[in-house]
């Protein structure tokens, strides 16, 4: 167990200072390789202390900090100009060493300030340091931000940490456990404990669930609820962490924070690894303007040296070594970072080191304006905050995704779209529908064989094999049902598991899903050979993988029959594992083949099991209906065009994707002939797309293409064409020889006066109608005696030269 | 231990937060009664796997204890006809005690921990039923190939000779359980006699990466400790060990080889040397090969009968009806109520019986029939049957066994559907087996037109072809021209004017001859 190298602290009862007084978090790097040295600094801080190097203590009283006195009180008109804040100060314990120099007297003016309409409305101000809600903020701290409104994260906000027996945070010395990171009362444990113990101590429960045994963990009494603190929030991503990298106030007066986010390794791309600690976290080059309303109160997040010394710090303490990017996933670290020049600056620490608004008014002593650069338009700049934090304005964002999110241009967001290009935006193929139309049974069967499986405390291993036609919504359905259990299992309502979701088209060989289940299993990366010994391990009841051993696995494999080898065999092991006593895992595999099983080897079929489900192809009014949801508030198509297109879909393959696509492509139609006529407000009732458009994109997705050159085929091609149906239709016979073709060709050109063409030009028409496969004829050394034979149906012929303007002569011969 | 935890776990769930009362006696009771039932209990398997703890639990409670608390039971489900309710087995039978109008008082509570306990109780239905649930007092119907399994594997040991005896029956039918339980006794039994136990090795092939890593499997349960590193292959040094008496090993090794027709390779070679294996003087090991193909040794080992060492053969014989409706039966026999109608059952076993004969389909069916009863439970729960009848059976037989061709071709798109006509009137008059893309685009055309449909293109024809080749109603062959593909029909052209019979267009369609 790499656990017992883990940084183990003691917590101290009195959780009302700031500081809480916690023994030393050893930096003990998890790794396997290094030797995990026990921690002797653990010490048994006495409660109570207050931290020595914090004079100021604002998380905890923060709501009526306005009476808080600092002790160092520098006369107030000390610009703060002779020191200015060192901008990388990284992880600092705030507040930091400028605290001090902040006055009272000029912090209650602040407030007022905040209050007041500014003076100058068009400029933003930026601060140093901001007094907000009672917490004092300055540049480089770290706090939490809340993550929704409506979270629980302001509802109650327990500084101090309960007993994880008692349930009450008395003001004994409470110690920590490594592995759960609960707090214990000393007189709480079984068997008490006089002082905290030396190196690492794992408390009693989590022991016993190491050894394997089941042992219940103490319930809270009736009517308390178990309340987190702020860094169990953190740390299961109900509240975020961040930097402030600047503060400013926005001319309407609300103040507003840069902040750089931390993420919580569960958040990175590789996920949770053995070696992260329970209190690390990343920082990110994920930039983000917040209101300050937003901010919790202030966590501290330290280098590695740091974290080491900190002997007496609080709950809120974090480990951060590392930065992630964002975008290509990858981890630096910090030291190396830093050691780097500062090319890479950040944006947000601009507007310091512009000297000139140093030297602002002096009354306004560590506020200073300034002007707007004039690129930046500030009312894009007032909307511009990050779409995901709390705001102040309406309460509440959309989505749970943090970070990553693509920004979408000004320019772009400028424009005002028309109903026409909506349209075409929802109907894209990629876009997520904010619902499922008519699969509603389908989805209740798999949630409820989903939940049949994972709900009860023993996962019986099943097997689902989900087929139909494509483009009738298996995947998108499953996917929904793990969403909606994945919000249940936010809420509490559900136990955990675990979700693998792989496609067989993007495995290398069928072998290689072993390589992939167990590294999304474990997180690490072995052969495929490596990963089906320790895969069978598993589900057979020996060692298990990972972390979460004993969660559900709910395996959901797209493409089902791509994994079929020769014998079988990956087939095989994957159906045969959930028969397998507490395997705890569930298949569901789709395919497109609705004999798949009775393809398979009897005892693969036979270990399949006999649930089966079927999505059929959508009828005409499914199609109507998933094209109008989507279409949803966007008046853009006429209702019949809606209901053309769904019946001709319907009626060659009920294909949802066919639909959406000619929807959109008859969008595309009416948009451009819409912008053709210019400006349309004489005529509003042809903005919308109607059945020509429809028509038209069905032409173009249904013709043959073949039509399209036969129309625009050379003026002797189009002779040759039609006097080749009339010579078959003549003799009746699959092909003629090209000498007689030629002679019919010549002669009606004859007829008609047409320039009469050489016979060797007949016959590289000929070769060149053969290369495009319009016609299908022998190889060329024949020459004229080679046998020519129409590609396709006359009636095509027929269909496409009926009307030719330039030979109106040929229409008689057809 | 296992019967421990699921006690208090299914108290828990019975007991939400005031009915300590009701649920405290019945977990204590339990803790009373499993290790006595451990105890007693000869098969020390029994314990190895959770999942019927909470059985054994409550199969040893009426003969131990006083009524009280169990007729209490009997009296609340007697009354609440919400969940399923169980009918009792005759020998629980036990006077109404006093105990149950004690407990009147808390009416609600015990309403409470009724409705609660009702999914538990469906839970530990579904568990029985589960293919993974191994039965907890041996294995019905297989009585006469373990024993012989057995015999065959005792006189070796005896004897301290090798052997080898090849398992075969079709999937379904309890080879690989069977084998697991000789396995157990052959170690019980040699604990008992004093014999030296023989060591245990089960393979599944299917796990192997390469089918020679068995040889260096083997060779790592006999040296334990030696690492292997000579220059030898597994294999030559398993041969070398057997042919020297000082080098062979004291302890006998039982060699479980599941699947084994995935050791087939194209020389054959690891079969045979696996079989050669046993062959030497001073070999030890006991080899069990499992698998479905009963003339698997007559095929690719011809050359073992001249050696006089063509292993034995046992085969698993597809179950009958009776034998499927006994083993349903047995296992449900844990739970002190019954779940089924004797008929529904008997319907069951013999769809399956017919069939197949395969146990993983009968248990399958059987809990889907439990969970059609549950649906229905939800429906209405104001229904009077507590018992899983014909009606349910016959419903998730006919989902389990029923063809889903003529559904599936009813909700075809229409020229699909159109497709079908012209495939089926094509392979209606003539006795041709195939016919090619092209051919078929012409008479599907020829049916467009007579019904004045408009036709679709090519492209678009062949991916309908694609598509329903896809969904298994016919085959596509391969060409590299799309006009040249065989085309043959996968299913009976009769479902298809039995689906069209009703419909007036296709019936038109249908009628086409000419083409």
């Amino acid at each position: 167990m790499d656990l017992s190298a883990t940084p183990s602290r003691s917590k101290s009862g009195l959780r009302s200072s700031p500081r809480k007084p916690v023994a030393a978090p050893a930096v003990a790097q998890m790794d396997l390789s290094t030797p995990s040295k026990p921690t002797p600094r653990r010490k048994p801080k006495a409660p109570p202390v207050a931290a020595p190097m914090s004079p100021v203590t604002p998380s905890s009283v923060r709501r009526s900090s306005r009476l808080l006195e600092t002790p160092t009180k520098v006369t107030s008109e000390t610009p703060v100009k002779p020191t200015p804040t060192p901008k990388r100060k990284r992880a600092a314990p705030s507040p930091s060493p400028k605290t001090p120099t902040q006055s009272e007297p000029k912090r209650q003016r602040q407030r007022q300030r905040q209050r007041q309409q500014p003076k100058k409305p068009k400029k933003r101000a930026y601060y140093r340091k901001v007094v907000y809600d009672g917490g004092e903020f300055a540049a480089g701290d770290d706090v939490y931000v809340k993550r929704r409104d409506g979270a629980e994260s302001d509802a109650e906000d327990p500084e101090a940490e309960e007993c994880r027996v008692c349930f009450r945070a008395g003001a004994a010395v409470m110690v920590e456990c490594d592995v759960c990171l609960g707090g214990f009362h000393l007189r709480c444990v079984r068997p008490p404990l006089r002082r905290v113990p030396e190196g690492d101590w794992a408390c009693p429960y989590c022991e016993a669930e190491r050894a394997g045994k089941a042992i219940e963990r103490p319930k809270p009494p009736e009517g308390k609820r178990i309340v987190r603190t702020a860094k169990e929030k953190l740390l299961s991503s109900d509240l975020w962490a961040a930097r402030i990298e600047s503060l400013w106030r926005e001319p309407d007066g609300i103040f507003w924070a840069k902040v750089r986010w931390y993420i919580i390794p569960e958040e990175t791309a590789a996920g949770r690894q053995p070696h992260n600690l329970r209190r690390e976290l990343y920082r990110t080059n994920d930039l983000a303007d917040i209101e300050m309303e937003t901010i919790l109160r202030h966590c501290y997040v330290m280098s590695p040296k740091e974290f080491k010394d900190a002997s007496d710090q609080g709950d809120d303490v974090f480990y951060c070594e590392y930065e992630y990017d964002i975008h290509w996933h990858n981890f630096k670290r910090l030291a190396d970072i830093d050691d780097e020049p500062e090319t890479k600056e950040d944006p947000g620490d601009e507007p310091y080191n512009a000297g000139n608004d140093y030297v602002s008014d002096s009354d306004e002593d560590s506020e200073y304006d300034e002007e707007e650069e004039p690129t930046k338009c500030s009312s894009a700049r007032t909307h511009q905050s990050h779409a995901l934090a709390a705001n102040l304005r309406k309460g509440r964002t959309y989505g749970l995704q943090k970070i990553g999110i693509r920004k979408i241009p000004e320019h772009v967001r400028c424009h005002q779209k028309t109903n026409l290009e909506k349209a075409k935006a929802t109907l894209l193929l990629a876009t997520l529908p904010k619902s499922l139309p008519c699969r509603d049974k389908e989805m209740e069967e798999i949630s409820a064989f989903v939940k049949d499986a994972i709900c009860n405390d023993q996962c019986l291993g099943r097997c689902l094999y989900i087929h139909g036609v494509p483009g009738t919504g298996k995947t998108m359905s499953v996917l929904a049902v793990m969403r909606r259990l994945r919000s249940e299992l936010d809420s509490g309502n559900l136990r955990p598991y675990s979700f693998i979701e792989i496609n067989g088209l993007k495995l290398a060989s069928p072998e290689n899903i072993y390589k992939v289940i167990y590294e999304q299993l474990s997180g690490h990366r072995v052969g495929w050979k490596k990963a089906l010994h320790y895969l069978t391990e598993h589900f057979s009841g020996g060692t298990k993988i990972g972390k979460q051993a004993n969660q559900p696995i709910i395996l959901l494999i797209d493409e089902l029959d791509l994994l079929l080898t020769r014998n079988q065999s990956v087939l095989y092991n994957i159906l045969d594992w959930p028969t397998r006593p507490n395997s705890n895992l569930v298949v569901i595999g789709i395919a497109n083949t609705m004999d798949l099983p009775e393809k398979l080897l009897p005892r693969i079929s036979s270990r399949m099991g006999i649930q089966r489900l079927c999505f059929g192809p959508y009828n005409y009014r499914q199609l109507q209906e998933i094209i109008t949801s989507r279409l949803k508030g966007i008046d853009a198509f006429e209702d019949q065009a809606i209901e053309f297109a769904s019946r001709k879909v319907a009626a060659m393959s009920g294909d949802a994707r066919r639909a959406l696509e000619i929807c959109r492509r008859a969008a595309e139609f009416a948009d451009y002939r819409v912008k053709q006529s210019g400006h349309t407000s004489v005529n509003r009732g042809k903005n919308v797309v109607c059945m020509g458009d429809i028509e038209a994109a069905i032409q173009e997705v249904f013709q043959a293409p073949h039509i399209q050159v036969m129309k625009n085929c050379p003026k002797f091609g189009k002779i040759i064409l039609v006097a080749m149906v009339h010579e078959l239709y003549r003799s009746g016979l699959g092909e003629v020889m090209f000498d007689k073709l030629a002679a019919t060709v010549l002669s009606w050109c004859h007829v008609n006066r047409e320039l009469l063409p050489g016979y060797d030009t007949l016959l590289k028409i000929c070769c060149k109608l053969g290369e495009g496969k319009i016609i299908l004829c022998e190889e060329g050394t024949k020459h004229k005696l080679q046998k020519l034979q129409l590609n396709y149906p006359s009636d095509d012929v027929t269909f496409a030269l009926k009307e030719s303007p330039d030979i109106p002569w040929l229409s008689k011969y057809l | 231990m296992p019967t421990l935890r699921s006690a208090t776990a299914s108290a828990s769930t019975a007991g939400t937060a005031s009915p300590t009362a009701i649920a405290t006696p019945r977990s204590a009771k339990r803790r009373l009664t499993s290790p006595r039932r451990a105890a007693g209990s000869p098969d020390a398997s029994q314990f190895t796997s959770p999942h019927k703890s909470p059985n054994v639990g409550i199969v040893g409670t009426p003969k131990l204890l006083s009524a009280s608390p169990r007729s209490s039971r009997k009296r609340l489900y007697g009354d609440f006809v919400a969940a399923e309710k169980p009918k009792w087995n005759p020998r629980g039978k036990s006077p109404e005690s006093h105990f149950s109008r004690a407990q009147s008082s808390d009416w609600d509570l015990t309403k409470e921990f009724i409705c609660s306990a009702d999914p538990a109780q469906m839970q530990v239905v579904k568990e029985a039923l589960h293919v993974a649930t191994v039965p907890s007092c041996g294995l019905v119907c297989r009585d006469d190939e373990q024993s012989r399994v057995l015999e065959f594997c005792k006189g070796c040991v005896e004897q301290e000779r090798s052997g080898s005896l090849y398992v075969c029956g079709c999937p379904g039918t309890g080879k690989t359980l069977s084998i697991n339980k000789v396995k157990e006794s052959v170690a019980r039994w040699a604990d008992e006699t004093g014999m030296e136990t023989p060591d245990a090795l089960s393979i599944n092939c299917t796990s192997l990466a390469k089918t020679h890593e068995i040889f260096s499997k083997i060779l790592a349960k006999f040296q334990t400790r030696k690492k292997a590193t000579c220059k030898l292959s597994p294999l030559q040094q398993l041969q070398t060990m057997f042919s020297h008496k000082e080098s062979a090993p004291r302890r006998m090794l039982l060699v479980v080889v599941d699947e084994m027709d995935y050791l087939i390779t194209r020389d054959r070679a690891v079969l045979h040397d696996l079989f050669m294996l046993t062959t030497y003087q001073f070999s030890r090991c006991i080899l069990i090969g499992i698998a479905n193909a009963i003339d698997l040794a007559d095929r690719f080992l011809p050359k073992l009968e001249s050696l006089n060492c063509k292993p034995l053969v046992v085969t698993f014989r597809a179950y009958s009806k009776d034998q499927i409706s006994d083993i349903i039966k047995h296992r449900l026999k844990v739970l002190e109520y019954d779940v089924f109608e004797p008929l529904a059952l008997e319907f069951c076993a013999r769809k399956v019986a017919a069939a197949s004969g395969d146990m993983r389909k009968a248990l399958g069916v059987c809990r889907s029939a439990v969970e059609v009863f549950e649906a229905r439970l939800q429906e209405s729960s104001d229904q009077e049957f507590g018992l899983v009848t014909f009606d349910h059976m016959d419903i998730a037989l006919s989902k389990a066994f029923k063809s889903p061709v003529v559904d599936s071709i009813l909700c075809l798109p229409q020229h699909q559907q159109m497709v079908l006509c012209a495939l089926a009137n094509t392979f209606h008059h003539c006795k041709k087996k195939a016919t090619t893309l092209g051919e078929l685009n012409k008479s599907y055309i020829e049916i467009c037109r007579s019904t004045q449909v408009p036709a679709v293109g090519m492209l678009e024809f062949s991916n309908m072809c694609m598509v329903l080749s896809d969904q298994g109603f016919m085959k596509l062959g391969q060409s590299k021209e799309d006009k040249l593909r065989r085309v043959m029909l996968q299913i009976d052209s009769s479902d298809i004017t039995f689906a069209f019979k009703g419909n007036r267009f296709f019936q038109k369609c249908l009628e086409q001859q000419k083409f």
